[in-house]
């Protein structure tokens, strides 16, 4: 992957975040939150994409970032009035914004005029209010070339490119000779940081450049000021074809915080009058009692180089390493002289004009002391200042994350191995061992707070999903979303978008009435999907809920039928019949729709949300709406499990389904006609599966010595599943089987046991509802 | 003497293309992604350079700028904006504030170094 | 639980094997030898048990734990038919990859590295659906014919229903 892919990479990751916040900004607008730092945060995160979108090249997107973002600049300012058609506007702008960027990512062309009608309607408000403003500036006009320019990224170190080569300006006009320049910095200069001995040796890069500073405004020592400014200079710069506008791009930070006049040599401004009264001159004229400033300063210069105050600056020169934080403005510019004297520093300075009153001289000296301690400290510890999170590749987390799993099953392990006569002998050890447990569990659950990442980020790529399907259907729905903090792992959150997606769609397109049929059945027009996520136990549940007209039984069941899903025999309960929507094969929709067709139906979220460990539920009530719960695993490395065995082979229960667990002798198994078993629990008949039976193994142990473990699968629903044996309880990493094999009925996964072996994770759920299906065919 | 350089963007993606492009150069290169966080860093940190963005959450770049020449200790600190505005404004704001010059997004990598080496010693 | 690599010696001979030639493992169940391509084995190591793997066909013996992750293992005989292998240790697992997966597949045991001319290799004579299937072609070395597994059609067709 190159620097550039890393750069997108985040580029992307980015986007999907500023795209979330732009939804729960809008959310809250359209609630009527609409003051000023939420339309901030909303021209922020369209600043931020249209800004990558530029550096990468993606022109389309910045056309409609850049527009967007003006009517959004005008919206912040006044100059546009957020009406509910503002807003409706900018939501639409968004999912186009939400669609640029994906097809960025994917590599995809999006039509040339792409939300071109949205686009002129920003150009149209903006215009429309900014059409007596003579400043406002028409939004098409702007000019900012957007040109992939990183071309050269993986090239090495280009910071030892020479300052000359970066500001080869083209000449604008190509003159030949030599420029005189008189150059009398501001104040303002100084105090935003420029500094005239950068720009000299800016110059100096152009030509052969001569200096010479005139002091002449230098006051007596008693009247000096330190942040005044008494310095000015004159320059002269002679190289081939130097351009007037190559020098003036030189000054091109100072504009305005200077007074410059650029002429050619011997033309009119400077002719005769520019070297005549030269400082060295003026210094020499000015001996008075009292030590004057510039005449120190001539003086110093003086015995420093032995000649008068004309500086010739062939290449950059570095300053003196005690000048790095630099005082302040007047003696910075008298310092500019100095700069070739490595030797000079402000004590030496200080120590000169010791005899004369001069405090004021130096107190520019004081935040340099004080900073200095600063510049020497740089150690480790005061970089962190202000960082509170760190970016850490997932890779790395996923490798720590695997690493106490496994530290966790050797951990388990090792507390198996201790025997009564260990425990008893080595005392020690034991309470080690406990200490090494609870640390491996608190590691572990640091671990997978790590990856766990709140269910907003899908969460909120589902307001637009439902506009789009309350435009597409002509419905009016609603969208409410509750607990979209809750944390989960980033690998199921991942996982968890299109099944959410499908959900959401079947909710809209076969749950919620039309508004018509509402109100006939004495409801508000707008029907209500609510979308929520719940911690509970070691589970997360999602839950998508709508108050529309609740499952078509008898029409699921009449498909089903005439699919072969359900044998004609077989007459389900109606829970049974609303889980038939998740059947492999079956699709409620008699005529595809545009919207939940797609020639996939609700098993692929079965499917889906199996692979990641989960189960789906749906519960219906007619004419009052349709509950489909989400249940899925906190975490996807370690589960907790009962070890058994079955057929003589290790399997394991994931504990989290165990109600519990019995003797077969002691358990009321009842014959039911079909020939299987129901098991009667406190009053409940609970369906018997047979392990060994049902995985096509030999009997290993007599009936009665068998066990029963009683498990809960979705809503509710309890199974009675028939082991040979109960080991006992265990941590285990999971291992997929899919990697290089495939998936198996009524198996979960594989994981490995301390001894080396694969022991196999039985699938509950699946289990079940393999059963009814096998009744049924 | 390796220079330190901060940079302020809440953008990622900026922050790392800084970061690829001045650690190359050889440049050492500091973090922050709003300007308190930069206050905060320049409070423990000296560098030679800061580079910043303007649009910012929590405190935008040119509160920042105002609030590091308000300390006294930054006087001499070069600022340099980061802008995608062509449009004179934002620059002038940044000016006032205190900035020192500015770099014009998105800025190719040559072009950074050169302005940087502008304003440093 | 011994696992041999091959790694070492097989660099060496590809490097010389010139562009024409093709080495093989080979292996052999009963009296018949097979081989795969030397570049898709992986590791040989001893027969140690399988944890079987229920609702699949007979020829899919388990899943074994290589090193962390868990990789089938096929019963080449069963493939072919003859039967389950009644496995010893002294009976073989060849790990190999397919496409994007391992997997192991059991044998009697392996007898040779072999180096075969790619022209030599003749076409499965039509008649028997399974080695028509399984083999991708036949070679004949030291007047033995040794038939090439195609893996793919090895691996496939697992589940009960599938």
């Amino acid at each position: 992957m190159s620097d550039l892919d890393d750069f997108k990479a985040t580029y992307f990751d980015e986007c999907s975040e500023l795209l979330t916040e732009l939804e729960e900004q809008f959310a809250a607008i359209e609630a009527g939150e609409r003051d000023a730092d939420r339309l901030n945060a909303v021209f922020r995160a369209i600043h931020s994409i249209k800004g990558g979108a530029g550096a990468f090249g993606f022109s389309a997107m910045v056309g409609f970032a850049h527009a967007y973002e003006t009517l959004l600049d005008y919206v912040r300012d006044g100059r546009v009035e957020l009406t509910d058609e503002v807003v409706s506007l900018c939501i639409r702008a968004n999912d186009i914004v939400a669609d640029h960027v994906n097809a960025a990512q994917s590599g995809d062309d999006l039509p040339a005029d792409y939300g071109a009608d949205e686009k002129a309607r920003f150009d149209a408000l903006a215009r429309g209010d900014s059409a007596e403003d003579e400043e406002g500036e028409p939004i098409e006009d702007f000019d900012i070339e957007f040109t992939p320019v990183m071309v050269n990224l993986d090239a090495p170190a280009s910071g030892e490119a020479p300052v000359a080569d970066a500001f080869e300006a083209p000449p604008m006009q190509a003159e030949t000779g030599s420029w005189e320049i008189r150059f009398t910095p501001h104040r303002a200069l100084y105090a935003r940081a420029n500094d005239p001995l950068l720009l000299f040796r800016e110059l100096a890069a152009l030509g052969r450049m001569q200096v010479v500073a005139r002091l002449g405004e230098v006051p007596p020592l008693s009247d000096f000021e330190p942040f005044a400014v008494y310095c000015s200079w004159e320059i002269t710069l002679s190289a081939p074809e130097l351009s007037e506008a190559a020098i003036r791009e030189v000054f091109e930070f100072v504009d305005g915080d200077c007074d410059i006049v650029i002429a050619q040599a011997g033309s009119a401004p400077f002719a005769g009058a520019s070297f005549e009264d030269s400082p060295a001159v003026e210094a020499a004229a000015a001996a008075q009692d009292e030590p004057d400033l510039s005449s120190l300063l001539a003086l110093t210069e003086d015995e420093m180089n032995g000649g008068p105050l004309v500086a010739d600056l062939p290449e950059p020169v570095a300053p003196p390493e005690d000048f790095a934080p630099e005082p302040e403005a007047a003696p910075a510019g008298a310092q500019d002289a100095f700069e070739e004297a490595p030797a000079l520093s402000f004590t030496a300075l200080a120590e000169a004009i010791q005899p004369a009153p001069a405090p004021q001289a130096a107190k520019p000296a004081m935040p340099a002391a004080k900073a200095l301690p600063a510049a020497g400290e740089g150690d480790e510890g005061h970089r962190s200042v202000g960082v509170q999170s760190i970016r850490v590749d997932l890779d790395k987390v996923d490798r720590v994350v695997n690493m106490v799993g496994e530290l966790v099953i050797t951990q388990s392990m090792l507390t198996q191995q201790m025997d009564e006569t260990l425990r008893a002998r080595y005392t020690e050890l034991v309470r080690g061992l406990e200490v090494l447990a609870q640390t491996t569990r608190g590691l572990q659950d640091s671990v997978m707070a790590i990856r766990a990442q709140p269910v907003k980020s899908v969460f909120s790529r589902m307001p637009r999903l439902v506009r789009e399907l309350a435009s597409k259907t002509g419905k009016k729905i609603k969208l409410e979303t509750i607990g979209e903090n809750t944390e989960i792992d980033k690998t199921v959150i991942e996982q968890l978008s299109d099944p959410l997606t499908h959900m959401i769609r079947n909710s809209a397109d076969h749950g919620i009435e039309d508004p018509a049929r509402r109100l006939a059945a004495g409801k508000g027009e707008t029907g209500t999907i609510r979308l929520s996520a719940e911690q509970a136990g070691g589970n997360i549940l999602i839950i998508v809920e709508d108050d529309g007209a609740g499952i078509n039984r008898e029409r699921v069941l009449k498909l089903a039928r005439d699919k072969g899903i359900v044998a004609p025999e077989i007459t389900p309960t109606d829970e049974q019949i609303d889980q038939l929507i998740f059947a492999p094969g079956f699709s409620t929709a008699e005529a595809v729709s545009d919207i939940s067709g797609r020639g996939v139906g609700m098993d692929v979220v079965l499917s889906n949300i199996k692979k990641i460990g989960g189960s789906v539920h749906v519960r219906s009530w007619t004419g009052k709406g349709t509950r489909m719960t989400l249940r899925l695993p906190l975490t996807l490395a370690v589960l907790d499990v009962m070890l058994v065995k079955v057929g003589g082979g290790p399997y394991v229960v994931p504990l989290s389904s165990i109600v519990e667990t019995m003797q077969c002798s002691r358990a009321n198994f009842e014959r039911v006609p079909s020939g299987g078993r129901v098991l009667q629990v406190r009053g409940e008949y609970v369906q018997v599966i047979d392990l060994g039976q049902r995985f096509g193994l030999p009997n290993a142990v007599a009936a009665e010595e068998q066990f029963v473990v009683l498990c809960e699968t979705e809503g509710s629903q309890k199974v009675a599943l028939v082991v040979d044996d109960i080991i006992g309880q265990q941590q285990v990493v999971i291992k997929s089987l899919e990697e290089n094999f495939e998936r198996v009925d009524g198996i979960a996964g594989g994981t490995i046991l301390g001894d080396g072996n694969v022991a196999l994770i039985v699938d509950v759920q699946g289990l079940r509802s393999t059963h009814i299906h096998q009744n049924a065919a | 003497m390796t220079l330190r350089v901060l940079t302020v963007d809440d953008s990622r993606t900026i922050l790392a293309m800084l970061h690829h492009t001045l650690s190359n150069a050889g440049f050492e290169v500091l973090q922050a992604e709003d300007g308190k966080q930069g206050l905060d860093l320049l409070k423990a940190e000296s560098v030679d350079v800061v580079i910043t963005d303007i649009n910012m959450p929590v405190m935008d770049g040119i509160e920042f700028i105002k609030n590091v020449r308000a300390t006294g200790q930054h006087n001499s600190l070069p600022i340099l904006i980061l802008t995608t505005e062509t449009s004179q404004d934002k620059r002038d704001q940044g000016k006032a504030a205190g900035g020192t010059g500015w770099i014009v997004k998105p800025f190719d990598p040559e072009k950074l170094i050169s302005v940087i080496q502008r304003v440093v010693h | 639980m011994e696992a041999l690599s091959l790694r070492d010696d097989m660099s060496d001979k590809s490097a010389a094997a010139g562009q024409n030639s093709l080495q093989l493992i080979a292996f052999s169940i009963g009296e018949q030898t097979y081989g795969v391509e030397i570049t898709t084995v992986r590791e040989i190591r001893a027969w140690n048990g399988a944890t079987p793997l229920p609702n699949t066909r007979e020829f899919v013996r388990g899943v074994i734990n290589l090193r962390g992750t868990i990789v089938p293992i096929f019963d080449l005989r069963a493939r072919f038919g003859d039967g389950q292998t009644a496995p010893t240790k002294n009976h073989v697992v060849v790990v190999m990859s397919v496409g994007d997966k391992w997997v192991g597949i059991l044998v009697d045991a392996v007898s040779d590295i072999l180096t075969v001319n790619r022209d030599d290799i003749h076409n499965v004579p039509e008649g028997n659906a399974i080695d028509t299937e399984l083999l991708n072609g036949i070679v004949t070395h030291d007047n033995r014919m040794v038939g090439l597994i195609d893996l793919h059609a090895v691996v496939t067709g697992a589940k009960m229903d599938g």
